[in-house]
């Protein structure tokens, strides 16, 4: 067949109607011709009539034939069955609105939560390859946990980078914290600072300018950097004559030369040795890129100071990198003795990227493909209802020659477009949906922000729309092409009663609902316990009407302007209190310290000494923050750098290092056995400063004069609500020092909700999901008991008749009810015991198989879902035995 | 809704024979109406082809779309709207190339049956 042919067949589709007019006008126009010739043959009218007919042959098979030869017949077939099921469809709104809001509820949830997994899972990072790209950190070789995993010593990198077989390349990086200087003010920035080679290995390409070369890194160079997109077009407005300008960075007297800008969306790599910092944001994108090399002076090569990235060679794994890297960190130990203690640890950088979206997004999609299952059982459950309803319609067409597979190919294609019609309602839930997930889940799931609602999520609507149809529409779709015409025919009346097989099948569906639905309802009971678990922790500390901000001066002397400041901040009216602190709590901050304590065993070398947060704060912290003091003092605001070091502990540390004797007056050394130790002042109750789930352990707090950091916080305690008072604060600030950076504004509240974000965002899904898997499996258990009860009303009319009591027949209809309930129940809680195992890394101190959570959700189901009986239960009472009997 | 029945009347005429009867007749006779197309194949043929002259409108159209016969609505001998179809000029190409293919067909056919064993 030629090209125009095929086409011209297609066209033949759209003009149906018209042709279908044209034939008619020409078969006419050709009898009335075979009429006239025949008439002159000498025929009489009516023979003449006859005789056109004749020799014209069948006119309805031609006319088939007609349609079959000039266009695509299977769409013709399809077009059609879908206007018969519009058509049908269209008859029952009710059913219609019930099926697709149902299949809507189930694709919507699914297509949202995929959406979530498709920006965030399924984008790779914008690197070429990435899944060849390692991380190589660092693990002690005692085990030990690393308070902050050590980086790489130059030395030690670029030997593997000349040797390692399975490791092609390697570029070292570390995170950078600075400040812009600008002209109207200075704003912060977060740069990596990186090795020429670093962008050949990941490899990205500048949209704009040149990469870094080898020669950008020499003493005598002059200093360059490199942009980020994102801060190219916030920033300079996308300026495309951007090259060759150049910024001030506060650190720096000589400013840098921009020569090149990078492409979208590149974001850090994990730098673990600076997590604790305030302003460490591994999922940020990157501002800006300044390069380094080690150099060759010995005392720098050895400084521990790089994380490192490579490339696989082709055909390596990470596991075979581990083991090379390994053996050479052995032998670099061997030979020098400060290499000793750490080896390398290879991950693919891929496996790091999704850790954590993976945690909780895997398991929120297996809670939103069981609300699907649930609705695709409600929507089977009504289509074969319907279909049972419709068993004389189908007679009829059988009877007039449909055969089984037109039957077939008419209800699958009217639950086809049931389920089409819920996946674009569904689609469309999905993409508000997400919109609110973006707004109450920010901290919970990494790099949130990069998720757009796109193709992927309408065709997947569109895959999930067709899984719905052949789960909820096959079986049905099969059943209605089974059923024996002549038997239905023969039955008398409308039947809208089941028989007993149907019946068995309905009450399979609907236990396995109740069971899904146990699933979520164990898991968001888990999540819901979890949650009021924490409420109640003893967390220490309190953190109501406390303003927190992060402060820092620029071009200033820090200790004159942090002393005025905070004065000024005090006497400003609605102020209570005010203090700085490094290491605010649940910031994720703290300043991990080797730490030699007094009356403790010396350590052979600093590295195997114990390691214990520092947190650096000024008088008056504790009493903002409600930590009483067991014993001691406070710190005043002359324990600075004129005075002796001093140091408070907390109660943990008191109890782990000095049972049994007084800890006041006892001496620690913070920065090496060679210099002054701190003499303990005071002990503080404990606080969960880490983590609100975990107990309080060992913590070292100096004062802030006598330990000033560059980045931290200022609290504040209001009198009115915090955040009212954020612009005061901040003008008095500027009113110190105008090129003060201020940054993170939040109130203490917050910060401890982020600090709980994505147990939260789990814990709000799971109970939004439950609820819905709930309200759809009470619908089913309602409509299956309804069914029944119609079904058995010959039954209930006879109990009735030889002397049951009402109470009786209610009770026999909510023991049915009961029984599919609780084998339902049964089963879901062996399913919950399997399936919360998923959700145990969000739990807290609860377990995934907690019985009194399994149990009291098992009670509450069964509770509501009788309630769900009663409606049937009271239509079984008022079956009337006269009226039914005597139909017979 | 099967056409199984229907397949039958087809058979008639050999499959696309009719195609190649209707183009000859077009270029001998030129522009003409589906009735007169059907009366002169009838003529030809005399008795030997059982064809129900409906059986030329399916014909026509798959002819048409293949771009080898054009329609024009014209007036018939009793005053009604009706389609003239003529030949286009693929449409004597394609002519050519049935009946070379025919006649090819036919010479091998007939050198079979003269064989002598």
């Amino acid at each position: 067949m030629s090209w125009r042919g095929r086409i011209e067949r297609f066209l033949a589709l759209a003009r149906k109607r018209r042709l279908d007019r044209e034939l008619e006008a020409e078969v006419e126009a050709h009898l009335e011709m075979a009429e006239r010739d025949a008439r002159e043959a000498g025929l009489s009218a009516e023979e003449a009539r006859w005789a056109a007919r004749r020799s014209f042959g069948g006119i309805e098979q031609m006319k088939e034939d007609h349609r079959d030869r000039r266009s695509v017949r299977w769409i013709e077939t399809a077009v059609r069955d879908f206007r018969i099921a519009v058509r049908t469809l269209g008859r029952a709104p009710g059913f219609v609105v019930v099926v697709v809001l149902t299949l809507a509820l189930g694709i919507g949830a699914t297509a949202a939560v995929f959406s979530l997994i498709q920006g965030v899972l399924l984008t790779p990072p914008p690197y070429k390859d990435p899944e060849q790209l390692v991380l190589i950190s660092s693990a002690r070789t005692d085990d030990q946990r690393q308070e902050r995993p050590r980086p790489w010593p130059a030395a030690q990198w670029l030997e593997w980078q000349r040797e390692a077989k399975s490791v092609q390349s390697i570029a070292a990086y570390r995170w950078m914290f600075n400040f812009l200087i600008l002209p109207d003010r200075v704003e912060s920035f977060e740069a990596m600072v990186v090795t020429p080679e670093y962008f050949s290995v990941v490899g990205l390409e500048p949209v704009l300018g040149r990469k870094f070369v080898a020669s950008d890194t020499t003493p005598s160079a002059a200093p360059v950097l490199l942009i980020g997109y994102e801060l190219w077009q916030r920033r300079f407005g996308g300026n495309p004559n951007i090259l060759g300008q150049s910024v001030r960075v506060s650190s720096q007297e000589a400013p840098f030369e921009i020569i090149g800008v990078m492409p979208p969306g590149v974001r850090f790599l994990p730098a673990p040795n600076v997590a604790q910092e305030p302003n460490y944001d591994v999922n940020a994108l990157v501002d800006m890129w300044i390069p380094f090399a080690p150099g060759s002076d010995p005392a720098e090569l050895k400084r521990p100071r790089w994380n490192i990235v490579g490339r696989l060679a082709p055909g390596f794994t990470p596991e075979q990198a581990q083991a090379e890297l390994s053996l050479l960190a052995q032998r670099q130990a061997r030979a020098d003795r400060d290499f000793a203690g750490f080896t390398p640890r290879v991950r693919s950088l891929t496996s790091e990227y999704n850790h954590d979206g993976e945690r909780i997004l895997l398991p929120l999609f297996g809670a939103a493909a069981l609300v699907l299952l649930i609705a695709c059982g409600n929507v089977a459950a009504l289509l074969l209802v319907r279909g049972l309803g419709r068993q004389r319609e189908y007679a009829v067409r059988a009877a007039l020659g449909v055969g089984r597979a037109g039957l077939f190919r008419q209800a699958s294609t009217e639950s086809l477009l049931l389920a089409l019609a819920g996946g674009a309602i569904g689609t469309g839930l999905a993409l508000g949906v997400v919109r609110a997930f973006q707004l109450i889940g920010g901290h919970a799931i990494p790099r949130l922000d990069t998720v757009t609602t796109g193709w992927p999520v309408l065709l997947f609507g569109l895959v999930l729309a067709l899984i719905a149809a052949t789960l909820a529409g096959l079986f049905p779709a099969w059943r209605a092409s089974r059923f024996d015409p002549n038997a239905v025919l023969k039955g008398a009346g409308p039947r809208s009663t089941v028989g007993r097989g149907e019946r068995r099948l309905l009450r399979a569906v609907t236990m396995a609902q109740v069971a899904l639905t146990l699933v979520l309802l164990a898991g968001a009971g888990l999540l819901i316990r979890t949650m009021i678990n924490i409420a109640n922790a003893p967390s220490g500390y309190d953190t109501s009407r406390i303003l927190t901000m992060s402060v820092t001066s620029v071009q200033m002397s820090q200790a004159d302007f942090h002393r005025r400041a905070l004065e000024r901040v005090q006497a400003l009216p609605g102020v209570e209190c005010a203090a700085y602190a490094w290491g605010v709590p649940l910031t994720g901050n703290s300043w991990p310290m080797r730490v030699i304590i007094e009356g403790q065993p010396v350590p052979a070398s600093a590295k195997e000494a114990t390691e214990l947060p520092l947190r650096s704060i000024t008088s008056g912290y504790f009493e903002m923050l409600g930590m009483p003091l067991i014993e001691g003092r406070d710190f005043r605001p002359n324990d600075d750098d004129h005075a002796p070091p001093v140091a408070i502990v907390n109660q943990a540390f008191a109890e782990r290092y000095f049972p049994h004797t007084t800890t006041l007056g006892k001496k620690i050394w913070l920065l090496g056995p060679d210099k002054p130790p701190n003499t303990i002042v005071g002990v503080v109750a404990n606080g969960r400063t880490d983590d609100l789930t975990r107990r309080a352990t060992p913590e070292i707090y100096g004062s802030f004069w006598q330990y000033p950091a560059y980045s931290k916080h200022l609290l504040i305690r209001t009198k009115a609500e915090p955040l009212s008072m954020a612009s005061a604060v901040e003008s008095a600030l500027r009113a110190v020092n105008p090129y003060v950076a201020v940054e993170h504004v939040k109130t203490f509240d917050q910060i401890r909700n982020d600090s709980l974000a994505s147990r939260r965002f789990a814990m709000q899904l799971l109970v939004g999901f439950a609820a819905v898997g709930c309200l759809l499996t009470l619908v089913g258990i309602y409509g299956v008991l309804s069914l029944s009860v119609a079904s058995r009303q010959h039954e209930l009319a006879i109990r009735t008749a030889v002397g049951a009591e009402y109470r009786d027949i209610r009770n026999l209809i909510i023991l049915d009810g009961f029984g599919l309930i609780g084998s339902g129940v049964a089963a879901g809680l062996g399913g919950a015991l399997v399936l919360s195992r998923v959700l145990r890394s969000f739990l807290y101190q609860v377990e995934p198989n907690d019985p009194a959570t399994l149990v009291a959700v098992a009670m509450i189901f069964i509770g509501v879902a009788l309630l769900a009986c009663w409606a049937p239960a009271q239509r079984a009472t008022r079956v009337d035995p006269m009226k039914i009997l005597r139909c017979e | 809704m099967s056409n199984n029945d229907m397949s039958k009347q087809r058979t008639d005429v050999p499959y696309g024979t009719l195609d190649l009867l209707i183009l000859k007749t077009l270029e001998t006779m030129g522009e003409m109406n589906g009735y007169r197309i059907a009366r002169r194949i009838e003529q030809v043929s005399g008795n030997a082809l059982k064809l129900s002259q409906g059986a030329i409108y399916p014909a026509l159209i798959r002819l048409e779309q293949e771009g080898w016969i054009r329609a024009r609505w014209g007036i018939s001998e009793t005053n009604r709207k009706v389609k003239f179809y003529s030949l286009t000029k693929a449409g004597k190409k394609q002519l050519e190339a049935e009946v070379q293919k025919w006649e090819q067909a036919n010479a091998l056919v007939a050198r079979f049956l003269e064989a002598v064993p």
